[in-house]
């Protein structure tokens, strides 16, 4: 005897590739500007050996720019991907579940596809409000499966390219019906259209408010539409948002009344905040730049790294590790690429917005340099190490 | 059409090299037991259960309630910017005032989720009006549209 399962039948008339096409290509577009801003912020974050002594610290604003776009391609990604999945929904369904091997294969690519790609958005979403409900590394995993999505789609643009290219253009406006059957299929094409044309209409709106509501955080314009972003660019010490307080640094009022800068190199030397104080001072205004999508610029008033390293006798920048007083979480120590090192731009930040820089922001010194992810601008920065 | 093949025949190796690094850069990076393999599998699978089973059949179960209403399109829209606007407030709403980082999640999210909800409702409620207004001139000339 066999058990007749009951399968769902889905009676819109929306879930045909036509729609898919027309909302996967922006999906698409919303996944690829993600994964190479994604990539980007990577290599920056950890250079490999063949990237080292050529990070670019031009423009200024780039780390900023291509993390804002990250996390903004992100959420746009949300409506983009629901609709989609919405669409192709009763392929789940499709009976029997498996034709062939080539069918299997295709069905497990998909399988691939929509599980990394809802994992990977909601781990990106809840990274943004820094709620880690997961019980793995949130860089790792987000890193690894960005390449299996990327990978997958791939796969899945190349089983669907028939498809693709026969949903790409708007169907024809029919033609003038022979048969009376024709004219009630042409009449229904017609009305899919036009409900087609509202569903995407209902997507842009969509993608719309989600990213005017969250844009804020780092696009400046935005900032009074700033709703739902985890964070606003006003709120913070000398009105600039904080990734870890002193306190979650663990710096203590002991080490910061015996602080000194020590300098490690050819010609080491120690100082005092006086004698940093009495240095060429310089002003830079420059954004700090988290990879969770928030962002503002600021103006830093210090001492010139190239300045510290000349009078340790290094004469045109050097790979540089900076070390900090903090004793908690991670970014702790950090390395500098060359070009930053030599670059005028790049300060022993002692100031900020004309303020000595607040406990949180790194008192008595941090790093700001141009073109860099806001984790690698250590704070309460005591050491600097010339590398090579 | 045999470049189309062979066009698509790259893109499936390379798709699936990349697919490989991406495991490879997993299991390099954090040198995983079986237990973490299981607990990523797990994720994932759970991402889809959640996804599949019971969000799209809220979705679904939602188009058939306005799915007679001559508003329906106009409907759909402001229930897809509503729905996908609470997916993103949610997070914030849940966890608002937990952190030790007053910096983080600073703004009164209820109130903004509110906020923007009633706005979508508004918006909604005004195309609605306005799409019945339209089609009731037009009821006397032809067919009502949605």
């Amino acid at each position: 005897m066999r058990i007749a399962l009951p399968r769902p039948r889905f009676g819109g008339r929306l879930h045909d590739p036509r729609t898919a096409t027309a909302v996967g290509r922006l999906l698409g577009l919303a996944v690829f500007v993600c994964f190479v801003t994604g990539v980007l912020s990577h290599y920056l974050q950890e250079p490999p050996g063949w990237l080292s002594g050529h990070l670019p610290t031009r423009p200024v604003w780039g780390y900023r720019f291509s993390q804002g776009l990250h996390v903004i391609s992100g959420i746009a990604a949300v409506p983009l991907l629901l609709v989609k999945l919405w669409t192709v929904y009763p392929q789940l369904f499709v009976w029997p579940p498996v034709k062939s091997p080539a069918h299997a294969a295709e069905r497990l690519s998909i399988a691939v596809l929509v599980s990394s790609t809802l994992l990977e958005v909601f781990m990106g979403l809840l990274n943004t409000v820094q709620w880690y409900v997961w019980p793995f590394s949130f860089r790792q995993v987000h890193w690894a499966l960005a390449w299996v999505i990327i990978g997958s789609l791939l796969v899945h643009l190349a089983v669907k390219t028939p498809l693709i290219i026969e949903h790409w253009r708007r169907p024809a406006k029919p033609q003038p019906a022979l048969q009376p059957d024709q004219t009630v299929s042409a009449a229904l094409a017609a009305h899919d259209e036009l409900d087609r044309r509202s569903l995407l209409r209902g997507v842009a709106v969509a993608v719309g408010a989600v990213t005017v509501v969250t844009a804020g955080q780092s696009v400046t314009p935005l900032k009074d539409a700033d709703l739902l972003a985890p964070r606003n660019p006003d709120v913070g010490p000398q009105g600039l948002p904080v990734n870890r307080t002193a306190k979650a640094a663990g710096i203590t009022a002991l080490a910061l009344s015996t602080w000194k800068l020590e300098v490690h190199g050819p010609r080491p030397y120690m100082l005092t905040l006086d004698e940093l104080r009495a240095m060429p001072q310089h002003r830079v205004e420059l954004p700090i730049a988290c990879v969770e999508g928030w962002s503002k610029s600021a103006h830093w008033e210090g001492v010139r790294i190239k300045d510290l390293l000349a009078r340790a006798g290094v004469e045109d920048g050097a790979r540089l590790r900076v070390v900090s007083l903090q004793r908690r979480g991670g970014y702790g120590v950090s390395e500098m690429d060359r070009p930053y090192t030599r670059d005028d731009l790049t300060l022993l930040a002692l100031r900020l917005n004309g303020e000595v820089l607040a406990p949180d922001h790194g008192y008595p010194a941090r790093i700001i340099a141009p073109n860099r992810p806001g984790a690698l601008q250590t704070k309460w920065v005591t050491r600097l190490e010339v590398l090579a | 059409m045999r470049s189309l093949t062979a066009l698509r025949t790259l893109l499936v190796l390379l798709g699936l090299g990349l697919c490989g690094f991406g495991v490879f850069q997993f299991v390099d990076r954090t040198a995983p037991g079986p237990d973490d393999v299981a607990e990523v599998l797990e994720w994932l699978a759970g991402a889809v259960v959640v996804h599949d089973g019971l969000l799209v059949p809220a979705v679904l179960a939602a188009g058939v309630l306005i799915a007679n209403s001559p508003v329906r399109r106009v409907l759909r829209s402001g229930l897809l910017s509503a729905g996908c606007l609470s997916l993103i407030a949610l997070p914030m709403v849940l966890r608002a005032g937990k952190s030790a980082n007053a910096t983080v999640l600073p703004l009164s999210y209820p109130l903004n989720w509110g906020i923007v909800i009633g706005v979508t409702l508004v918006v909604t409620a005004s195309v609605s009006w306005a799409t019945l207004q339209r089609s009731r001139r037009l009821s006397g000339r032809g067919k009502l549209k949605s």
